[in-house]
C-alpha cells in the first residue's frame, strides 16, 4: 500500500489541510473486500449450528463443545459489524447480496437480528456517548468491576439494556424491526425449551445459554465499554480512544484500534491497525486519547 | 396474541420451560437425586423463588 507523505510539522497545516491528509490516508484502506471476515462469519455460524447434532449424537463430548460454542458466540458479532457498515458491498454493488447474507447469518449464535443491530449501531455512531441518544450508553461504567456489576444488572428482566434498542428504533421510526427481534428471541426460546423438555437441558445450557452470557459480557466489555471509556466526551476525536489491552489485540477483538473505526467506519477491522499506525501523528495533533498504543 | 407473546417471553415461562428441567437434570447428573417425581418437586422448589423474584421484582438475583 502506498505511503502518503506526512509533513514533519503538522502544526503548520490548516484544519482543512489536516482533514484532507487524514482522508487521503484513510481512503487507501477503504473499498477492500475483507474476504477473511466473510469466511469467518459464515464458517463460524456453521460450526456453531453443527455442534448441536454433534453433541446430541454423542460425536463430540460436551466439555469440548462448550468452549467452542462460547468462542463461536463471541466471534459472531464482528463479521456482521462489517456488513452493518456496508464494508463488503454497498447498495447497488454486485456483492451486496453477500454483505446482507453475512449480516443476517453471522449473528444467529448471538440471537441478535441484523436489521436491529444495524439501525441501532448507526445511532451509536451518530450520538456516541450521548446519555439520551446513544443506545449503548447503558454499558458505561466507572471501572472494570463496575462494568461487570452493570452487565449483571442489565441481564435482569427489568435491566435498562432490555429496552434500549426498542426505544432507539422507535425514535428513529424503525420500530417494525422489533418483529425481527421477536422472531429471533422466540425461536431461541422454542429451541431451548424443546431441548430442555426432551432431556437435553444441560446440553442447551452449555451450548447456547451460558456461551451467550459469557460472550455478551466479552462483546460489551471490549466493543462498547473499553474503547469509549470514560465515555464522558462527545465529538469526532473525543468519543473513542486508542488503548492498550492487557490481554492483547486478538483477545480484545481488535478493539485497541476502535478509534479508527469511529473515524472511518468503512475501513475493515483487519486493516485498522495499519491505518492507525499511519494516522497516528494526525490523531496526536488532533488531541485524541491514544493511551500507550 | 400480545398477551400470549408476553407470557411466552416472561421470566416465569423461562423458569418453567428451561430452568426447571435444567435443575432437575443437573440434580440427576450430579447423582444428588435419582430420577422421579421427588426430584421434579425439589427442583421446582429451587427454581420457584428465583422465578417469582424475576417475575415480580424484575431481577433473578434481587439486585437491579
Amino acid at each position: 500500500m502506498d505511503q502518503v507523505t506526512i509533513p514533519e510539522n503538522l502544526d503548520e497545516l490548516t484544519e482543512d489541510q489536516l482533514g484532507l491528509l487524514e482522508r487521503e490516508i484513510a481512503k487507501k484502506y477503504m473499498n477492500i473486500v475483507p474476504w477473511g471476515a466473510v469466511a469467518w462469519g459464515l464458517g463460524n455460524c456453521m460450526i456453531f449450528i453443527s455442534l448441536f447434532p454433534l453433541v446430541l449424537l454423542d460425536m463430540v463430548p460436551l466439555w469440548i463443545a462448550f468452549p467452542i460454542a462460547t468462542l463461536n458466540v463471541a466471534l459472531s458479532y464482528l463479521p456482521s459489524h462489517e456488513a452493518q457498515h456496508n464494508i463488503i458491498a454497498g447498495r447497488g454493488k454486485p456483492l451486496r447480496w453477500l454483505n446482507e447474507l453475512l449480516g443476517h447469518v453471522s449473528t444467529i449464535p448471538l440471537v441478535y437480528p441484523y436489521r436491529v443491530l444495524r439501525a441501532t449501531h448507526m445511532e451509536h455512531h451518530a450520538h456516541c456517548n450521548d446519555p439520551e441518544l446513544d443506545p449503548d450508553y447503558d454499558v458505561h461504567a466507572r471501572s472494570t468491576p463496575d462494568f461487570f456489576l452493570t452487565y449483571l444488572k442489565n441481564l435482569q428482566p427489568e435491566g435498562d439494556r432490555n429496552s434500549a434498542y426498542g426505544e432507539c428504533l422507535e425514535r428513529v421510526g424503525k420500530s417494525e424491526f422489533m418483529l425481527d427481534a421477536l422472531i429471533f428471541q422466540g425461536t431461541y426460546l422454542v429451541i431451548m425449551f424443546a431441548m430442555a423438555w426432551t432431556g437435553h437441558a444441560i446440553e442447551a445450557a452449555m451450548l447456547w445459554w451460558l456461551p451467550k452470557m459469557i460472550a455478551q459480557a466479552h462483546l460489551l466489555y471490549y466493543l462498547a465499554w473499553a474503547p469509549h471509556y470514560p465515555g464522558v466526551e462527545q465529538g469526532r476525536y473525543k468519543d473513542t480512544r486508542g488503548w492498550k489491552s492487557k490481554l492483547g489485540n486478538v483477545f480484545s477483538a481488535g478493539m485497541q484500534y476502535h478509534i479508527i473505526h469511529h473515524l472511518f467506519p468503512r475501513i475493515p477491522l483487519s486493516l485498522t491497525p495499519s491505518a492507525y499506525r499511519e494516522l497516528k501523528p494526525i490523531l496526536e495533533r488532533r488531541g485524541c486519547d491514544l493511551g500507550t498504543l | 396474541m400480545q398477551l400470549l407473546i408476553k407470557i411466552f417471553l416472561s421470566p416465569m415461562a423461562f423458569a418453567v420451560g428451561f430452568l426447571w428441567p435444567l435443575v432437575t437434570q443437573l440434580l440427576i447428573a450430579a447423582e444428588v437425586m435419582t430420577p422421579g417425581m421427588q426430584t421434579w418437586l425439589v427442583s421446582a422448589l429451587i427454581v420457584l423463588p428465583f422465578a417469582l423474584m424475576a417475575q415480580f421484582r424484575g431481577s433473578w438475583i434481587w439486585i437491579k
